[in-house]
């Protein structure tokens, strides 16, 4: 059966609401979207290649300047599949800082998407205050690593720097703070009746078609599908992690999940400051040869990195999987279809979180 | 009725409203206080041991030159990403940059960097290219011809039987003159980082 199409329309790859450049082409019929497509290969940055041949500390910061939002992620998978290879011991203490510096980043990168669906649906005042707190979280993220972005705070082995008394103090006050601000944030969305109208029921992601189009992070948590690499990671494991999975499979489910998880994420980092064990933050040991398939969750959902070292430890071959192009997937053939306007399409495609610039590398 | 001027002077032209509108006040710019800034040299002298460029991430952001009071390293901001690696690896303490060093200092951590010299002997033709070109061997050795021979034991490579034999590894100081000299690129140098700490300074809530 031939299908009428009435405007074939692209949105983007500039475009107000999105942070980087994608292409979504819609299909429409009067508003109601029949198709799409997503249209990417806007920003390769072909950093797998440049990786190659080099040792441990120079792909490092290769692997952490893959995104720029979820970069110490990259750094810790990276680093601890070198680990994998090699045989490095972590000591306990870097183990922990390791997991307070990766939520740290969880948190800004969960409240930069949840300011951008804001925006997108246009309630930009909530969009804003996310900003404000994310801006805290930075701070805390620079007391503890010295940079804000970029940290190469990992190294195989450990950590670069350890924690100061002070700088432990500053972080709990300001974690209170945060998390209380949080809260005001979180009830502003949940009980806002313009955000439900335009969240609730829209963008629906069943768990089959999840499950069909392989959905990953808090995209699959949302359509009630509990996965989630943090569960096998073994300083996770001694925290007692366990998944925030929602049912409701729309847009309101995930940008809520993501809320969940902040709270959750200042749980785990309180958890890691009063069970902080003492000694030394590096263990030595270098890197060796190998072949490795390693897997850690970033914000967005699972990331994997295939690495062959040589008996040096030079990267001999690379490869990256990132989460964004699963979900990216799972928008376009699930979440967009059936959307009842073109409005709708482009706060569908922000909810799922896509991070272009993980998924082209 | 309409409102007289008195009324409107006195809604519009507050006094807390002029203040702030004539001696408008921006947050100051402070640094952060773990930022990592450019590296800027501590003024101990600095001792050729070129760890700071081998270890350097980005290409071209640092190199070591003579000056007319000796060996000073040169940080080029354009090419820098501010990593700290060079003041860790600095065993002499030459370079700083915000608290890294402070922090490296009272923490007792620090960077071992070790070069391997890595000879693949199917591509490696004997030519000596590699013996000639290194620096440290030209110091050992000024008698070092142009076909690497030597009878000198305490060089890092020499030509023996039409092959390269490494003698002492631990000398090498990671140049790669060596692996840019070798017309098959049968030579390597592989830079070696390990995170040691020596006395663990931590502190628990």
């Amino acid at each position: 059966m031939k299908r009428t199409v009435d405007v074939n329309i692209p949105l983007g790859p500039i475009h107000p609401c999105f942070k980087e450049p994608a292409r979504v082409k819609c299909e429409t019929k009067g508003e109601r979207v029949i198709a799409a497509e997503v249209e990417l290969g806007y920003m390769k940055k072909g950093i797998e290649r440049i990786m190659k041949g080099r040792p441990w500390q120079e792909v490092m910061f290769l692997a952490e300047r893959v995104c720029g939002i979820c970069s110490v992620i990259h750094n810790m998978v990276y680093i601890e599949a070198m680990e994998q290879i090699s045989g490095i011991p972590v000591p306990p203490r870097a183990a922990y800082l390791r997991v307070v510096a990766n939520e740290l980043d969880r948190m800004q990168s969960h409240m930069l998407a949840n300011f951008s669906y804001c925006y997108t649906i246009e309630h930009e005042t909530l969009g804003m205050y996310l900003l404000d707190c994310r801006e805290q979280v930075m701070d805390l993220l620079e007391r503890l690593t010295g940079a804000r972005v970029t940290c190469a705070y990992i190294i195989p082995g450990g950590v670069r720097c350890d924690i100061h008394e002070e700088d432990l103090s500053f972080m709990l006050e300001s974690l209170t703070r945060i998390e209380s601000d949080l809260l005001r944030y979180t009830g502003m969305f949940e009980s806002g009746p313009m955000i439900a109208l335009r969240s609730r029921g829209v963008g629906i992601l069943t768990p089959e078609a999840a499950l069909q189009a392989h959905a990953v992070g808090p995209t699959a948590r949302a359509s009630g599908i509990a996965v989630d690499r943090r569960t096998q990671h073994p300083t996770y494991m001694k925290l007692g992690f366990a998944t925030v999975v929602r049912h409701d499979c729309d847009n309101y489910a995930r940008i809520m999940l993501r809320f969940d998880e902040l709270f959750q994420s200042i749980r785990l980092i309180r958890t890691c400051f009063t069970g902080l064990p003492t000694g030394v933050i590096r263990g030595g040991g270098t890197c060796k040869a190998g072949e490795i398939r390693y897997s850690g969750e970033a914000p967005r959902g699972e990331l994997t990195y295939v690495i062959k070292t040589d008996e040096y430890g030079r990267v001999v071959e690379i490869e990256i999987q990132s989460p964004s192009i699963m979900n990216i997937e799972a928008c376009c053939h699930s979440m967009i279809i059936g959307a009842d306007s073109i409005a709708d399409v482009t706060s569908a495609f922000v909810s799922a979180d896509p991070c272009i610039a993980c998924t082209e590398r | 009725m309409t409102p007289s001027l008195f009324w409107y002077l006195q809604e519009f032209a507050r006094p807390v409203w002029l203040k702030k509108f004539f001696f408008a006040r921006t947050a100051p710019l402070t640094t952060p206080p773990l930022f990592r800034d450019f590296p800027e040299p501590t003024g101990k002298p600095c001792q050729h041991v070129l760890f700071c460029m081998m270890v350097c991430p980005a290409p071209g952001a640092i190199d070591v030159v003579l000056d007319e009071d000796g060996w000073k390293p040169r940080i080029h901001k354009g090419h820098c990403i501010r990593c700290g690696l060079c003041v860790e690896a600095c065993p002499n303490g030459v370079l700083t940059s915000g608290r890294v060093l402070a922090t490296l200092q009272e923490q007792g951590t620090s960077l071992e960097v070790s070069f391997r010299i890595a000879i693949d002997r199917d591509l490696c033709t004997g030519c000596g290219n590699c013996a000639t070109a290194c620096p440290v061997n030209k110091e050992i050795d000024a008698q070092l011809g142009a076909g690497g021979h030597s009878s000198n034991e305490e060089v890092i490579m020499r030509v023996h039987d039409g092959d390269v034999r490494v003698l002492h590894e631990d000398k090498c100081t990671g140049c790669k003159t060596c692996e840019n000299s070798c017309p098959t690129r049968a030579i390597q140098i592989a830079r070696i980082l390990e995170g040691k700490q020596q006395n663990p300074g931590g502190v628990s809530p």
